[in-house]
């Protein structure tokens, strides 16, 4: 018994002293799979964005110029994406081109994992780049993301309730919207499945526009890191904007989820709501529950506190990423280069978004949904750029706790904002 | 032939002072084919065990004393950064809230399981077979469905405005009940996140305790009955010791599969509101998977693991120490 | 234990109703698979569905890949399936009935084995699997699944062996059988309640599984249900009636597993003159 047990602390003791060595043995090009990897180039590009057609006939032209290699490409779903990317970057053949959400960009670039695309910007068409993205892709001085799309929410509403309520006007400041909620109500105000404005109680993005109108932000660059910037007079007064909107509506949305939980398009579809603040995506959306509703939908820029100006908003939106250890970097530059040029923008335009290194954005005209988001999309912009905003993201966003407990009174205006803070200042600083 | 005592007792259970016939004690040499059966016949199982699942924790050990980020992955570089990631948990306030909380919440999902399971089980053991199956393929739907189906359903039925639960309620009567939020504070939360995960666990243990139940002989609640014990008695004298050691294995299996729940508490509200529902394994996602910060998700992990061993010490100590008299 | 007739109707409507109250969560996901969109939330009361639509069973069924990826979980599932069985069953044996050096050891080993939270496990396993050049292949979804059931496995059918007296396989043995064929002929079968529990167990776990499979297959074509049932969700809408249709047909298997299972138990019991 005592000499096996001798034997098990032997064989513990030696398998603890190489434990832990995992990940050491990377990049090991012995792998069979990487050898094949010259002929085709591996993209990687979320569900959803670019129709079929657009990248059909982008991958045939592509083909076409690069004889012997082969596009291959794969949809990602977003459900997971983030460990998809950390271990297909740590694999021995990673994606050559990865369509990467412009909140993750700065992580992944502080980590080292994606190449320096600095000198090709100009490639890239980089003097058409829009803004609010532009600065989502650079790091440290460098250029690592190629803004690929954006979408900014506005205000969608029902034409045929405003022409009723007797509102002539689609509001320009932020009086004007209070004013046409009141006309609304008094209305429709009878009917109590009836919500003015369908506001939910974690909307953040549609916060950071009235924080962003007053002149503040939700965090200030602090020589290489980000300090919160959430308990400052400017925030607070777009909180507290929020807050009115909430009360003024009347709205009915839970004030502990955001505008997903429950789906806004689908109540908005439903017929009882007015307006709601969202993509003009959400408008297809709401479309399966009533396809009339497209019809009778317009959209107007969210309001800002001046007659001039409409709030700035949030550009949700994608940039193109290279992997540092890709295989094919020379092929996927002259993909990447395929994709940021006019005719490939404009056909994402075409599907509704506002195209990330063009600033051609006519095809958005023809719908007035997307018209409205393209015009408003030149006052976007980006959430802080700090490589440690996917933690805020991914995890517990204090920025949604914080107007939830203001919204439902568990906390004042003070106590919220200043938790809030410390909460973001742990995750962000440092 | 059966002996006297024929009671099914799995793991745990020091068998009673029993006259049951021991197999002849080995007085006879074992041949070589006798001896290196046993090893023969564990080899897969312990191969699978140690390779797939002893080689990967044994790395955690190793990671938690590392930095492990995306950067260090990719590149394959060791970064090693001694107890820091240790002392960044551990020194975390919320750490030890947070752990306080896990512990209350397995302890209540568990005890809820378990008793609720029982009672299915003997119900099940008195009914008819026809409804015996109906509420069998109920429990069977339950344990089934997919968590990302469940946590989903569990929402809506819970929503505040359309949930059927307030408007069933309102309907009966309890006005206060119209737009009542069930996940506005943590322990409600909790709570709903508590009465998925028991709704979902209740068929394992309700079937394990079942089939423990099917391997006692009618005989014997026939000879309690005729000795004049009521049901309750009978369920005591008969019923109980048959079912002890069950009970307890799947008391340990239940308190380290809720222990580690992460989806259900996740997928409701990510540990909201305000944290207020967060527990340990949504903390080690937060602080660790989500940002990529592997180094401190094995931290976490170690420290879960720790916590566990000493929950389930005593347990394990028992099991292991006893049946060796029983072996041939 | 005679049940008078009172007792009988009682007991049965009591299991009716539990059944019930335990198939609603069930029922409520199957109902809102057969509605529209914008009746998923409605302010009606609507316990029983105000209407009925098919729509959302065709488009989940007719999204590509799904039969696919319903080969693709099968083979992983039912193969770590059987292998846990296998593995179990074999271990099982030796644990409960043999004296042998590292016994205990082993068992230890099982129990700690199950300790570890299993997402944690994703990175080691992860690279485990790389450098065994098994990435993008179904086997390494297998092993993954055979290792996360196979200490449960063994532990179960463990507690079970030892449930079974040994005298049964010796008086099996004093008539003549081999001590393998003892076991085949007198102990298995008697084995199959827990076979049952544990494989249906195995196969859940195995069945419903995400992360792993997302991160470990990188081809769609090697994919499995969990993440064609994850891809009802996009940036901008999640389509909740094709979720609750993916997941009522994504339930189905394990329930046909079930019953095909529970077929061999009944008759078994039956059988189990055995005992008597």
């Amino acid at each position: 018994m005592k000499r096996w047990l001798k034997m098990a602390a032997g064989a513990a003791a030696i398998t603890l002293a190489t434990a832990g060595c995992a990940g050491s043995g990377s990049g090991d090009s012995t792998n069979s799979s990487a050898a094949a990897s010259n002929g085709s180039l591996t993209v990687w590009l979320m569900t959803g964005t670019a129709p079929e057609a657009l990248t059909n006939s982008l991958h045939k032209e592509f083909e076409d110029a690069h004889p012997g290699v082969k596009v291959k490409y794969e949809i990602q779903q977003w459900n997971g994406i983030q460990q998809k990317l950390t271990t297909a970057l740590a694999s021995d053949n990673p994606p050559d081109v990865i369509e990467l959400g412009n909140t993750q960009t700065p992580a992944f670039a502080n980590q080292g994992v994606l190449a320096d695309l600095t000198s090709s910007v100009n490639d890239f068409n980089g003097a058409q780049w829009l803004q609010g993205l532009k600065a989502s892709g650079e790091f440290d001085g460098k250029t690592y993301g190629v803004p690929f799309y954006a979408a900014n929410r506005e205000v969608i509403y029902r034409k045929d309730m405003f022409e009723q309520a007797g509102i002539t006007a689609t509001p320009k400041t932020r009086a004007e919207w209070l004013d046409a909620i009141t006309k609304l109500k008094a209305k429709f105000g009878s009917d109590p499945e009836f919500q003015a404005l369908y506001h939910p109680g974690q909307n953040w993005y549609e916060l950071l526009s009235y924080i962003w109108d007053e002149g503040g932000d939700i965090a200030q660059a602090n020589g290489k890191s980000f300090k919160s910037s959430l308990d400052t007079p400017q925030a607070k007064a777009g909180l507290e904007f929020y807050k009115q909107l909430t009360e003024a509506s009347g709205t009915k949305a839970p004030k502990d989820a955001d505008e997903a939980t429950p789906q806004q398009a689908g109540i908005y579809g439903a017929g009882k709501v007015a307006m709601m603040i969202g993509v003009p995506g959400e408008v297809d959306t709401a479309a399966k529950t009533d396809p009339k509703i497209k019809e009778k939908s317009g959209a107007f820029a969210i309001p800002g506190k001046a007659a001039d100006k409409s709030a700035p908003v949030f550009l949700g939106g994608s940039n193109l990423v290279i992997p540092a250890n890709s295989k094919n970097a020379a092929a996927a530059k002259d993909y990447v280069k395929l994709f940021s040029t006019p005719k490939y923008q404009t056909e994402l335009a075409k599907a509704g978004y506002v195209p990330g290194t063009s600033t051609d954005v006519s095809a958005l005209d023809a719908n007035p949904l997307t018209k409205v988001m393209a015009e408003a999309s030149k006052n976007g912009r980006a959430v802080p750029t700090s490589p440690k905003w996917g933690d805020v993201e991914s995890g517990q966003n204090p920025i949604k706790d914080m107007l939830t407990a203001y919204l439902t009174g568990t906390k004042t205006l003070d106590q919220a904002t200043a938790d809030a803070n410390a909460a973001l200042d742990k995750l962000i600083g440092g | 032939m059966t002996t006297t005592k024929d009671v099914t007792m799995p793991a745990g259970a020091t068998p009673p002072a029993s006259p049951r016939i021991k197999p002849p004690k080995s007085n006879r040499r074992l041949r070589l084919g006798e001896r290196t059966a046993p090893y023969l016949l564990i080899l897969p199982a312990l191969v699978a065990i140690l390779v797939l699942l002893g080689w990967p924790t044994l790395q955690l050990i190793g990671i938690s004393l590392r930095k492990l980020d995306l950067r260090e992955l990719v590149s394959g570089e060791m970064v090693w950064v001694g107890f820091e990631n240790f002392s960044e948990i551990l020194a975390d306030s919320e750490f030890w809230e947070i752990t306080v909380r896990t512990l209350v919440f397995t302890a209540s999902v568990v005890l809820l399981t378990l008793l609720l399971a029982l009672l299915m089980a003997v119900l099940m053991r008195h009914l008819n077979p026809v409804v015996r199956v109906i509420v069998q393929v109920a429990l069977i739907l339950a344990w089934a469905t997919p968590v990302v189906a469940t946590t989903t359903v569990f929402q809506w039925i819970f929503d505040q405005q359309y949930g059927i639960l307030n408007k069933t309620l309102a309907k009966l009567g309890f006005e206060s009940f119209i737009g009542h939020s069930w996940f506005s504070t943590g322990p409600s939360t909790l709570t709903v996140i508590g009465i998925l995960v028991i709704w979902q666990a209740v068929p394992f243990v309700a079937f394990t305790l079942y089939a423990g139940l099917l391997g006692v002989p009618k005989e014997q609640y026939e000879a309690a009955g005729i000795d004049g014990a009521n049901a309750w008695q009978a369920f005591w004298a008969v019923s109980w010791p048959a079912i002890r050691p069950i009970l307890t294995m799947v008391t340990f299996l239940s308190v380290l599969w809720d222990f580690k729940l992460f989806a259900q508490v996740w997928a409701i509200r990510q540990g909201g509101p305000d944290g207020a529902s967060t527990t340990l394994p949504v903390y080690m996602y937060l602080k660790g998977l989500a940002g990529n910060h592997f180094g401190l998700a094995a931290t976490a992990a170690l420290l879960m693991m720790l916590v566990l061993i000493l929950l389930t010490a005593r347990y394990v100590q028992l099991l292991v120490r006893t049946k060796e008299a029983d072996l041939s | 234990m005679r049940k008078s007739l009172s007792q009988r109707i009682g007991l049965g409507t009591l299991g009716v109703v539990v059944a019930l109250l335990f198939v609603f969560p069930t029922y409520w996901m199957f109902t809102s698979s057969l509605k529209t969109p914008g009746q998923v939330l409605s302010p009606d009361y609507d316990l029983v569905p105000l209407s009925v639509t098919f729509e959302n069973f065709v488009s989940a069924l007719t999204k590509p890949g799904f039969t696919t990826y319903l080969a693709n979980s099968l083979i992983v599932t039912l193969g770590a399936v059987l292998c846990s069985l296998v593995a179990g069953v074999l271990a099982a044996v030796p644990l409960s009935r043999m004296r042998f050096r590292g016994r205990k050891g082993f068992l230890l080993l099982v129990l700690v084995a199950q300790l570890a939270p299993f997402e944690a496990l994703l990175i080691p396993m992860y690279l485990l699997m790389r450098d065994a050049g098994l990435l993008n292949q179904l086997p390494s979804l297998l092993l993954v699944y055979f290792a996360a059931t196979l200490p449960f496995t063994c532990w179960m059918l463990y507690g079970f062996v030892n449930g079974i007296p040994y005298d049964l396989e010796e008086a099996a043995m004093i008539d003549g059988c081999s001590r393998a064929g003892a076991f085949r002929r007198v102990t298995l079968p008697l084995l199959a309640p827990g076979l049952v529990t544990t494989s249906v167990f195995s196969f859940i776990t195995a069945w419903n599984e995400f992360l792993f499979a997302f991160v470990f297959m990188r081809d769609q074509n090697k994919q499995t249900l969990p993440v064609w049932l994850s891809s009802f969700r996009t940036a901008f809408s999640v389509d909740w009636g094709g979720i609750m249709a993916a997941s009522v047909i994504y339930a189905v298997p394990a329930l046909v597993f079930f019953i095909i299972v529970q077929r061999k138990l009944v008759s078994n019991l039956t059988a189990g003159a055995v005992k008597g």
